[in-house]
């Protein structure tokens, strides 16, 4: 059978692409992996590559055509076949296609039927399951197609399947798909960070009005004590984490049969509470009469829920290696979704992460936690060109930022503090120093 | 272990129950003067005699019904039909008499009775002796249907029909009763509804049965080779089907692949692939696969037959599909 090559998704938001160029034209030899042409999407143009190897025998579009994702652009003769066939074939093909699809009614209630009635000597199109024809790909934009157990990981993770690009048949999200895009597997370049523009609807608005829940009142009432009574001062560093990278993808592929996904989030969780022992004064409360440093290292980790934000705490975190700190805040951001935290899963935090890594955020600042003095607000690691001596290369990278409280935290304490994270997370094996 | 024929492990099953049970009797065209079109019944005429061993005329309605008629008073037939193909002509018997007896008796009659023989495409059989019916039988409640794979499965299986209460449709493969196998001592009784595990694996489920599982097994030896860990499940047991060792298969592996040598449409994959996807839909990442043989009479020439069949290349082009690769 010839190789029907279709117009591919390349980028999750595309309903159709341009072809702007093509690089192939009939009679070409094509390998795996060789640029077929270029294509405009809605983001970016992107080359579209092969993925069979064969001889080009036909080519549907003139460039500056607009194609709908799925649909077919050229076809490909494997080898054994001959690729002028092939296209004759095709024309005749085509020139069957307006007929049948007249008699495409009735074809479709043979097949309800069961097929398998049609008198002999007639033109074998079944397949060998007993159809007697395959579905064209309906509706090719619009829905959003996964499989059951893509959505199934998606919802627990409290994801939008709309950021997960699809790789299998027609664009369909597959578990790879979700779980890499939940790995936070860091975005390669020219690929949108995914966070998406999706076709904006033209229908009017029906203006709604939401009443304060609990949370909502709550999360207003400290946002706005903590921005009115801390001074804050943030502190920036960029952090390389090429290594923390490789050492995540190895213990990754160990852990693998324990079922355990170890993220970049934990290693910083991990580094977060090393670097505390180190410097108690962020390790505080800040009260009326005291700065009060603590003998326990609790972490708060941000976890969002549709209704608002909340932050359940991993105690003794400083203590945990990065197995349980992985199971640990698994269970709790599971427990906070399904409104099962106990008060003592939401108290007794010194600290708190806020992590934004997998929206793809570059940089953002958070609201101090009040009564701690410090939290740490932590961005998606992404390549970046890095200095290297004298040379630019590409690096994998992340930008922390810490808010301080300045009544109780003073700058110097704030970079020092960042300069021993970034130290830790530049070189994970200090940690275990 | 000792090493057995699958023919001479069906003959043990037969002769120990036989030593066991007066009211077993065996009784089909051929099987006791030609001891067996297939030698399955080699020397049981001489060992139990013509009360016990009946060679029977060629009518299938005829002797499917004698035997029904026997179970129900008491005996405890075990029918050989020459091959499936020609149980067509005593369905009649099989699904409305045998299948609904204790039913439309209001539980006064019992059908302790075995339908056995062989089946499948054996080998330029043709269109009408090539039959695969595994699943019009698995359609009927009332019927048990089995389809051992191995020596060992089908002497410890057809202990357990022959003991049973109630009809087993006992369908065996005709190219398998070459095969040698392993077939423990003494007592051996395999139970009804107990899928097994034949090989471990994490990446796929293959399912299958019969004369299917080699294919089976030498396409999981071949995806090996390429890194595609399958896990292989021989159902033995068709009706009850063991669907909850399938389900864990599946919630581990995330897919599956059904193998089997009946026609695609309202095959038993049909049925294998709904209950699965009734119990763990969520746990799916693929669409499950079915290998089946193609939707056309079943061609004499032996190319043509070969091409019908669920082969390696097959199965391990429907791993590759659901695996996206």
């Amino acid at each position: 059978m010839p190789i029907e090559v279709k117009m591919p998704k390349l980028s999750p938001t595309m309903e159709t692409g341009v072809i702007t160029q093509w690089m192939v034209k009939v009679g070409d030899q094509i390998k795996e992996g060789d640029v077929l042409a270029d294509i405009e999407t809605d983001k970016a143009t992107m080359q579209m590559k092969s993925f069979e190897d064969g001889v080009i025998a036909h080519i549907d579009h003139e460039e500056g055509a607009e194609v709908a994702l799925g649909q077919r652009v050229l076809v490909l003769a494997k080898k054994g076949e001959d690729p002028k066939e092939v296209a004759a074939n095709l024309q005749k093909a085509d020139g069957a296609e307006a007929t049948n699809a007249k008699a495409g009614k009735n074809a479709a209630q043979a097949a309800d039927a069961g097929a398998g009635t049609k008198a002999a000597g007639a033109v074998a199109v079944e397949d060998e399951d007993g159809q007697v024809a395959k579905p064209k790909a309906a509706g090719t934009g619009g829905r959003l197609k996964s499989t059951p157990l893509a959505r199934k990981i998606a919802a627990e993770a409290r994801l939008d399947l709309s950021r997960v690009a699809g790789s299998g048949p027609g664009g369909r999200i597959i578990r790879k798909d979700v779980e890499d895009y939940l790995a936070g597997a860091p975005s390669t370049g020219a690929e949108a960070p995914s966070g998406l523009i999706r076709r904006i609807s033209t229908e009017p608005i029906a203006p709604r009005r939401i009443p304060h829940s609990r949370m909502r009142k709550t999360i207003a009432q400290r946002m706005v004590q903590s921005k009115q009574t801390a001074p804050e001062i943030h502190v920036t560093m960029d952090v390389r984490v090429d290594k923390l990278m490789a050492i995540r993808e190895g213990l990754n592929k160990e852990l693998a049969t324990e079922k355990v996904k170890l993220s970049v989030g934990d290693f910083v969780t991990k580094a977060v509470a090393t670097a505390l022992r180190r410097h108690p004064g962020l390790n505080a409360t800040f009260e009326p009469d005291a700065i009060v440093q603590h003998g326990e290292i609790n972490i708060g980790i941000a976890v969002s829920l549709e209704e608002g934000l909340i932050v359940p705490v991993l105690q003794r975190a400083d203590e945990l290696g990065l197995i349980d700190i992985r199971r640990e805040s698994e269970a709790l951001a599971n427990a906070a979704r399904s409104g099962n935290l106990t008060g003592e899963q939401l108290s007794g935090g010194t600290f708190t992460i806020s992590n934004m890594g997998m929206y793809g955020v570059r940089q953002f600042d958070a609201i101090i936690n009040l009564p701690e003095v410090a939290i740490l607000a932590v961005a998606a690691a992404e390549k970046r060109p890095v200095v290297e001596g004298d040379q630019l290369v590409v690096g994998t990278v992340m930008t922390l930022t810490l808010s301080a409280d300045h009544r109780a935290v003073d700058g110097a304490a704030a970079a020092d503090f960042m300069r021993t994270l970034k130290n830790l997370l530049e070189e994970p094996a200090r940690m275990l120093l | 272990m000792a090493v057995f024929s699958f023919r001479e492990a069906l003959n043990q099953a037969m002769t120990e129950e036989m030593e066991r049970d007066d009211r077993v009797f065996l009784m089909g065209e051929e099987v006791a003067e030609y001891d067996g079109a297939y030698k399955v019944s080699q020397g049981m005429l001489k060992r139990f005699g013509p009360r016990r061993v009946i060679d029977t005329p060629i009518s299938e309605e005829g002797f499917a019904g004698i035997g029904i008629g026997a179970a129900m008073v008491g005996l405890r037939p075990i029918v050989e039909f020459m091959t499936f193909s020609f149980s067509l002509v005593a369905i009649d018997q099989i699904v409305n008499n045998a299948a609904n007896m204790r039913y439309m008796s209001g539980g006064q009659f019992a059908v302790p009775i075995v339908f056995r023989g062989s089946s499948g495409m054996a080998g330029s059989l043709g269109a009408t002796h090539s039959h695969r019916l595994e699943s019009w039988y698995a359609q009927v409640p009332g019927l048990q249907v089995v389809m051992p794979a191995t020596p060992a499965d089908a002497k410890g299986l057809l202990k357990t029909a022959i003991r049973s209460d109630d009809p087993v449709v006992f369908i065996e493969h005709e190219v398998l009763y070459h095969d040698r196998g392993e077939v423990p001592d003494g007592e051996h009784l395999v139970p009804f509804g107990k899928a097994d595990v034949k090989r471990l694996g994490k990446d796929v489920t293959l399912i299958t049965y019969s004369r299917a599982l080699k294919y089976t097994l030498a396409a999981a030896e071949e995806l090996a080779a390429d890194g595609i860990d399958a896990e292989v499940i021989d159902l033995r047991s068709i009706r009850p089907l063991d669907i909850d060792t399938l389900v864990e298969s599946v919630a581990k592996t995330h897919r599956a692949v059904i193998v089997e040598e009946d026609w695609p449409y309202c095959g038993l994959g049909a049925g294998i692939s709904d209950r699965i996807t009734q119990r763990v839909f969520d746990e799916l990442d693929a669409p499950i696969r079915r290998v089946a043989s193609l939707d056309a009479p079943i061609p004499y020439n032996r190319q043509l037959e070969a091409s019908m069949l669920p082969t390696p290349p097959r199965i391990i082009e429907a791993v590759r599909d659901v695996m996206y690769l």
